[in-house]
């Protein structure tokens, strides 16, 4: 194995795994054991890896040869556990077996067209999500059924607006405003007691919950960088949670 | 000491945060048997927090247990299942999430009230890191144990014979 080789498959990775939503000292930590168990950090040899939540950086250096570098910009996350879980796995294989560079490409490929859960199921997911936390904070049928509802309309309004590719601020402002603006009608239409509870019930499908998490790991982890750029994302999504649903609300009951 | 009502204040909340948490895994794409093990984790997690919170504990340190507990869960099972740990963390904790104070603390910042805004907020943050504190504090020291665990076991006597 060689330096442009090691470079290759530690950079594919290693931006799998951002992608996905790794941890960022995961990321760092799979590449310099990948780096390891083929030697490259002993005898003037070295893997540098650096890693943000948006890039990656890794440099190979190589005895005299000229350092060899790849910068892998990531630009669309999606949460998918079940790949971060597989490319662990694939990482652990690669640490004890030590393969060709073909082999774990091909793996990689199988890792990338992974099943994923159609587009009705997770529709669903979001409504039992927000229906059961309606019930969940102390509303009655109504308000779940109301809340359900409007989370399996967010799903799908969600997946419209990420394709014009906003910021997490403006996504989490439009979820919460449509969410807000339905419940406060449908309450005054004098179909649901009062419209909080839809609210929260079918809010909670915006809660941040897996960048908090990760957040906080990456600053146990030490990882004080990345734990900002994410703690700071959680935050400006809750901000947008509460502008939008503000907004609707003081839209909505003053007409 | 008030009558318990065992089927609303303990039985139901619990089935909801297991719906609500499997579901939660469905949007995370996590696999079914590793929704079940988070989805069973998320509803220890509600029953530790509901028996602190009748034993009379004070709220934020009820968050701060429940918390720790469920990453005592959630770092042990990932260990045995060899799966990265945040698979179980993030499901584990969805249900202390503080949602009603957080919205009470909106609604209280649009009626204008200082005075009604400041305790909500105050509350709502105060959730928010004491659920941090608590996975923080497990997590570090789990980190700690292993650092310990492998430097023995691997450079033991280097350690010592240096």
């Amino acid at each position: 194995m060689n330096a442009k080789e090691i470079l290759k498959i530690t950079s594919s990775i290693g931006a799998m795994l951002i992608q996905y939503g790794a941890e960022i000292y995961r990321v760092e930590d799979s590449i310099n054991r990948i780096a390891e168990a083929y030697g490259f950090m002993e005898n003037g040899k070295s893997v540098e890896v650096f890693a943000i939540p948006t890039s990656l950086i890794i440099t190979v250096n190589e005895g005299d040869n000229l350092p060899l570098t790849q910068t892998k910009r990531i630009t669309n996350r999606s949460t998918n556990l079940d790949r971060v879980d597989k490319l662990n796995n694939l990482s652990r294989f690669v640490c004890t077996e030590k393969p060709e560079t073909a082999v774990i490409m091909r793996h990689l490929e199988e890792i990338k067209t992974r099943r994923v859960y159609g587009v009705p199921v997770q529709a669903l997911s979001f409504g039992v999500v927000g229906a059961t936390f309606a019930l969940f904070f102390g509303g009655n049928g109504l308000d779940a059924l109301f809340a359900g509802l409007i989370s399996v309309l967010i799903f799908y309004i969600s997946r419209l607006v990420d394709k014009v590719k906003p910021s997490v601020f403006f996504q989490s402002v439009v979820c919460s405003f449509v969410i807000s603006a339905i419940a406060v009608i449908v309450s005054r239409c004098g179909l649901t007691d009062g419209f909080d509870k839809v609210i929260i019930g079918a809010s909670m499908n915006l809660v941040p919950g897996i960048i908090l998490t990760n957040c906080m790991r990456d600053f146990i982890a030490g990882d004080f960088l990345a734990g900002m750029y994410t703690l700071i994302e959680a935050l400006l999504i809750a901000v947008g949670m509460a502008v939008g649903a503000a907004s609707a609300i003081t839209l909505f009951t003053l007409l | 000491m008030e009558e318990l009502n065992i089927a609303e204040q303990l039985v139901l909340p619990c089935l909801y945060s297991l719906i609500a948490s499997a579901a939660f895994g469905v949007q995370f794409n996590i696999k079914l048997r590793h929704m079940i093990t988070a989805a069973i984790g998320a509803t220890i997690t509600q029953l530790i927090f509901i028996s602190y919170e009748l034993s009379g504990t004070r709220e934020m340190l009820c968050y701060f247990f429940s918390a720790a507990a469920v990453s005592v869960y959630a770092e042990l099972m990932a260990r045995r299942l060899h799966v990265p740990v945040n698979m179980y963390l993030v499901i584990g904790v969805i249900p202390l999430v503080p949602g009603g104070y957080m919205y009470n603390t909106m609604i209280t910042l649009i009626g204008g009230d200082v005075n009604a805004f400041l305790p909500q907020f105050a509350k709502a943050f105060g959730i928010a890191g004491s659920i941090a504190m608590g996975v923080f504090v497990v997590s570090a020291f789990i980190r700690l144990v292993r650092v310990i665990y492998f430097t023995v076991r691997y450079k033991g006597s280097k350690l010592f014979f240096r």
